[in-house]
């Protein structure tokens, strides 16, 4: 039986050094490839040189609210276009956050909600918007939760050493210091410090590294931008402003490692991101503080020698000093990636889900 | 007839004294006007309410894009009142192509997040029915309703005649009966270049014209947000205030701005460029005519005309400030006695009766 295609009209914050726009970006490209229109609601912006746009809403079959840390976009003023012409069985939402769950707190320091009330907002919108919600796992810890790891590798964008610019890190961190700053601090840090007279320059590249915003305090945020600074520039570590997502990839492929760290929450919920897959685009050695199961789970076997699970000093040094041996590694997962994690492969996840 | 009114409320901004009018006329018209929400502590004497299905209209009253209610509220709304049942009131004139005018626009998206096109197709996807409180809207799908008005119950001190308030306004003969001299009560957002103006016209009036005060947002000093968006339209001058002596006070609610006013021998009526363009009016180019001062209309004599009548022009100062307050110090009679006519004229034409039987004719129509 031929089936018609089923088009796709995102509808997200855009950002471009942020959130999920590198995704939207693959998923433009899949459903070019595949015979599927997708595209992201509203008018064609030079920031966002890969993504299609489209206000045509009804023109397509299912939109796709990306929810992630905050609500304010959703104004009351562009959301009647689209519930005025979408039936909600036609909408989904992608709960890239975790906002559906039930609220969890980690000894203060992130959650999903600062309270009930919180989320009290958070589930009305959802309730609002659509009845069907995914997360960006491979298993939702949720009984109405549509588990959909979302996010996906991207063969074509894998930077080959040929094209790779030069190597000006030894290691480089790319992303925000949102709610990764503990986790830095008492992790990377001190292994930073046992390696520093061994190792060339360490770089962090994002957002707030150097400072927490003036807002955080006015919204009781601070502990989300948290680290220990004085430790961080003793190490000479530098700091670099972010990229917009067309330039992560090529920029992570300036430094011999790259180290991911997973804010405590989307850990907990085991929520994919984005930047579990770039990283294997670039071409550099990918190191993950993730748990070695679920490394295992989304990498494939060779994932377990990427983790950072013991002792980070050695690791480091060890990739360092011995390169080919993780090149090995980093090529089995991208097999595994190419295999289970395509965008193509999630593409028609998404639009069996959708059809679902 | 049973009118919902979907705003968000402030007490320092925007039209709440309007809505707070329409309730009061509304209720003593036979009439029943709630606000649409749960109540709020900024305006406790408004009546809320979230029952959607027991009034007739909901008439959206928009500024800003948080104006519209958020989920759930206003999945509420939707589902609850057919679209032909909702009305929407552009304050703003979003609802017409981007317009720049000097330093203010009626869309910027680095500021609240929405495009142009936005305003557009977001509007039409709640109502087939917009009005603009001006005379003559842009568009040929828009219709003119003025919305704000003039409550002549509100006039602090209806004098029975020129010489009687001319009078009072003298105070101890020596003109020292009023706390200032001039007063601008607004929040400094797209009035700067005529409030610096105003005040560069009247420096060389020194003394005789007492202290002045502008009050209420970010007059102290220009706000970080501002400049960190390139915002022109938020700027102060320390130097000119201090030359000056101007005092900045932070915002007044808006229950408490009449009698603000009526502290000062003079306030000004300014309208943003934009509205100047667009010929929509606000609260305060009525709400002015309520306080115990001399209005001063800095606005094109068209608007005059249209919306004062022939009666306020000699309160229209023109180019001629200077001399005109000069001359008003030293005739307080005769520019009483355009005010008190133009309060009439206001009475007759603009009073929230008539807006309000104005707004049910349009929703009869």
């Amino acid at each position: 039986m031929h089936r018609r295609a089923a088009n796709i009209l995102f509808f997200l914050d855009k950002r471009d050094n942020a959130g999920s726009i590198q995704a939207v970006a693959n998923y433009v490209s899949a459903g070019e490839e595949m015979g599927i229109r997708v595209a992201v609601y509203g008018e064609p912006d030079e920031k966002f040189p890969r993504i299609r746009f489209s206000r045509d809403v009804e023109s397509f079959d299912y939109v796709v609210f990306i929810l992630e840390s905050r609500l304010q976009w959703l104004s009351g003023l562009r959301l009647p276009r689209i519930l005025s012409s979408v039936p909600r069985r036609c909408r989904a939402v992608l709960d890239a956050d975790g906002a559906f769950n039930p609220r969890v707190s980690f000894d203060g320091y992130d959650r999903n909600h600062i309270d009930e009330r919180d989320r009290s907002r958070w589930l009305a919108y959802f309730r609002e918007l659509a009845d069907k919600v995914m997360q960006p796992t491979l298993m939702s810890i949720e009984p109405n939760v549509l588990p959909l790891p979302f996010y996906g590798y991207d063969p074509k964008a894998q930077v080959v050493p040929e094209a790779s610019p030069a190597k000006q890190f030894d290691i480089a961190y790319v992303g925000h210091n949102w709610w990764r700053g503990r986790e830095v601090s008492n992790s990377l840090l001190p292994a930073f410090e046992q390696i520093y007279a061994s190792v060339g320059p360490i770089v962090f590249i994002g957002l707030w590294w150097d400072t927490a915003p003036p807002w955080a305090s006015q919204l009781g945020l601070e502990a989300a931008f948290y680290l220990d600074r004085e430790r961080f520039h003793r190490l000479g570590i530098q700091i670099r402003p972010p990229v917009p997502f067309t330039q992560v990839i090529p920029t992570m492929s300036q430094a011999h490692v790259n180290l991911m760290t997973q804010r405590p929450v989307l850990r907990h919920f085991r929520l994919l991101t984005s930047k579990y897959f770039e990283l294997f685009c670039a071409d550099t050695i990918p190191l993950v503080l993730l748990d070695p199961e679920l490394a295992e789970e989304v990498y494939g076997p060779a994932g377990r020698e990427l983790t950072l699970d013991g002792t980070i000093e050695k690791k480091l040094l060890d990739a360092l000093d011995r390169p080919a041996k993780y090149r090995e590694h980093v090529a089995d997962v991208r097999h595994h990636l190419v295999e289970h994690h395509s965008y193509r492969k999630r593409l028609c996840q998404l639009v069996v889900t959708l059809e679902s | 007839m049973k009118l919902l009114f979907a705003a968000e409320l402030t007490r320092f901004a925007r039209s709440t004294y309007t809505l707070w009018k329409y309730v009061e006329v509304g209720r003593a018209l036979g009439h029943q006007v709630a606000i649409f929400g749960e109540r709020s502590a900024d305006t406790p004497s408004m009546p809320h309410t979230l029952e959607v299905e027991k009034f007739d209209f909901v008439i959206f009253v928009i500024h800003v894009p948080s104006d519209f209610p958020d989920l759930p509220y206003l999945a509420r709304l939707l589902d609850q009142m057919p679209k032909e049942r909702r009305v929407i009131i552009d304050c703003l004139g979003r609802y017409n192509e981007t317009i720049r005018v000097e330093h203010d626009f009626n869309h910027l998206e680095k500021l609240d997040g929405h495009q142009g096109w936005e305003w557009i197709e977001g509007f039409q996807a709640v109502s087939d029915r917009i009005l603009q409180p001006t005379l003559r809207p842009l568009r040929s799908d828009v219709k003119p309703f003025l919305f704000h008005g003039f409550d002549p119950a509100a006039v602090t001190r209806p004098y029975a005649n020129a010489a009687e308030a001319a009078q009072a306004w003298i105070g101890d003969g020596n003109g020292t009966g009023k706390v200032y001299g001039m007063a601008y009560v607004g929040n400094n957002w797209q009035r700067w270049t005529q409030v610096r103006k105003l005040l560069e016209q009247i420096e060389p009036l020194g003394s005789s014209l007492g202290r002045i005060a502008l009050v209420g947002f970010d007059w102290a000093r220009r706000p970080e947000w501002a400049s960190q968006m390139g915002l022109d339209a938020v700027d102060v001058d320390p130097v000119l205030f201090g030359r000056l002596g101007v005092e900045t006070r932070d915002a007044i609610p808006f229950h408490e701005v009449n009698e603000f006013m009526g502290k000062a021998r003079f306030n000004p009526v300014f309208h943003r460029p934009l509205f100047h363009e667009l010929g929509l009016v606000t609260n305060r180019t009525f709400e002015t005519f309520c306080s115990d001062t001399i209005p001063l209309l800095m606005l094109p004599e068209e608007t005059v005309r249209e919306i004062y009548g022939e009666s306020a022009l000699p309160l229209m100062p023109g180019e001629q400030l200077r001399n005109r307050l000069s001359d008003m110090m030293r005739h307080p009679e005769v520019y009483w006695e355009a005010v008190l006519r133009t309060r009439s004229y206001l009475a007759e034409h603009h009073s929230y009766q008539r807006r309000f039987e104005e707004l049910i004719k349009i929703l009869n129509d």
